[in-house]
């Protein structure tokens, strides 16, 4: 299962086609992200996006830190933010994608490698 | 105390988002026929250029923070970079580009990022008036400087935008009548680049259309290889 995190629905669709077959399940926003993990469904792959409505993707990331089972979750950034230099590896980021430059090819080599 | 919020940072986000989702849904489309490919091409293009004027103009708001190292530049992979990233568009527009390379001196004191953007800035503009079909590129030493110079083939450069680029800086994207869809945003975002690395851009006018230049101090740390 991959999550989909991003206020923009189109950008998470295009994100979402280009998992292929995986299943997927679209997020709006942090909260119901963390009442989908809370119910007890964790991700085996999860597309973050920062600038969320409500709070943002660090404060999402924080959250799911803070439990061992939800730390151990692989999160992608999808982010336009300038994000490249920053280690976030403590925060189980496996990598940041940034939406000006982005490819189908690269979601696809997440979803391949994690889900 | 209310933060100010700046306008223009607010715009810039409000565009890039939707500009990156036009980008993504181009990409998004399966196989396509050669035609369909070409105007998937067009749209990936024209939103990655919208989305770097759009980046130019938050990194001009930046300007005043100091933001932007200044490091020994070589100045010939600037150019090949640009000059890369281009040839396609280049290509479809049925234009040609000639690249002159004479310079001795290889490092320029500079941030990377802004001297490609300036360079970036001024080879889409001769890409637009290249009415002849090409555009050329030369960078050569000049006095102690690099300069970087687009030679173009459009209308002629009127002589109000001359006279304000000798005095060194455009302080305002302004509109370049004889140059028909020239907001002069390329310019201006060139102008400010240059002024922050400490260069100069300058033009030239010729009967059959302009060059623009940027002249660009040597780095001392040139000496040391």
């Amino acid at each position: 299962m991959i999550y989909i995190v991003d206020d923009d629905i189109v950008m998470a669709k295009c994100i979402a086609r280009a998992c292929g077959e995986r299943e997927v399940r679209i997020f709006g926003n942090a909260i119901e992200t963390m009442e989908a993990i809370s119910s007890g469904e964790l991700p085996d792959l999860m597309f973050l996006d920062i600038l969320l409505i409500g709070p943002d993707g660090f404060t999402l990331l924080n959250e799911m830190v803070s439990y061992t089972d939800t730390a151990r979750v692989p999160v992608v950034l999808v982010t336009s933010l300038e994000m490249a230099e920053r280690d976030l590896s403590n925060y189980g980021v496996v990598g940041v994608l940034e939406k000006e430059t982005m490819k189908p090819e690269d979601v696809k080599r997440y979803a391949w490698q994690f889900a | 105390m209310v933060k100010e919020v700046d306008g223009v940072m607010v715009v810039a986000h409000e565009l890039k988002a939707p500009l990156a989702v036009l980008r993504q849904l181009a990409l998004s489309f399966g196989e396509l026929g050669a035609q369909d490919e070409h105007i998937r091409a067009e749209m990936i293009s024209v939103s990655e250029r919208a989305m770097r004027q759009v980046n130019d103009l938050t990194k001009i708001r930046k300007l005043d923070e100091g933001l932007f190292e200044m490091e020994p530049v070589a100045v010939r992979a600037v150019c090949d970079d640009v000059t890369h990233e281009l040839q396609c568009l280049f290509k479809e527009n049925c234009r040609e580009l000639n690249i002159k390379y004479t310079n001795r001196a290889k490092l320029v004191n500079a941030n990377w990022e802004l001297l490609h953007s300036v360079v970036y800035n001024f080879l889409l503009n001769a890409m637009y008036y290249a009415e002849e079909g090409r555009a050329e590129l030369t960078v050569g030493d000049t006095k102690g400087k690099v300069r970087i110079m687009i030679r173009d083939f459009g209308p002629a450069l009127p002589i109000g935008i001359w006279r304000e680029m000798k005095k060194g800086r455009i302080e305002q994207p302004v509109s370049i009548a004889m140059r028909p869809g020239s907001s002069g945003l390329g310019l201006y975002i060139a102008s400010r680049f240059s002024r922050y690395m400490g260069a100069t851009v300058g033009a030239v006018r010729h009967r059959d259309g302009a060059s623009f230049y940027v002249e660009l101090p040597v780095s001392k740390q040139a000496s040391l290889f």
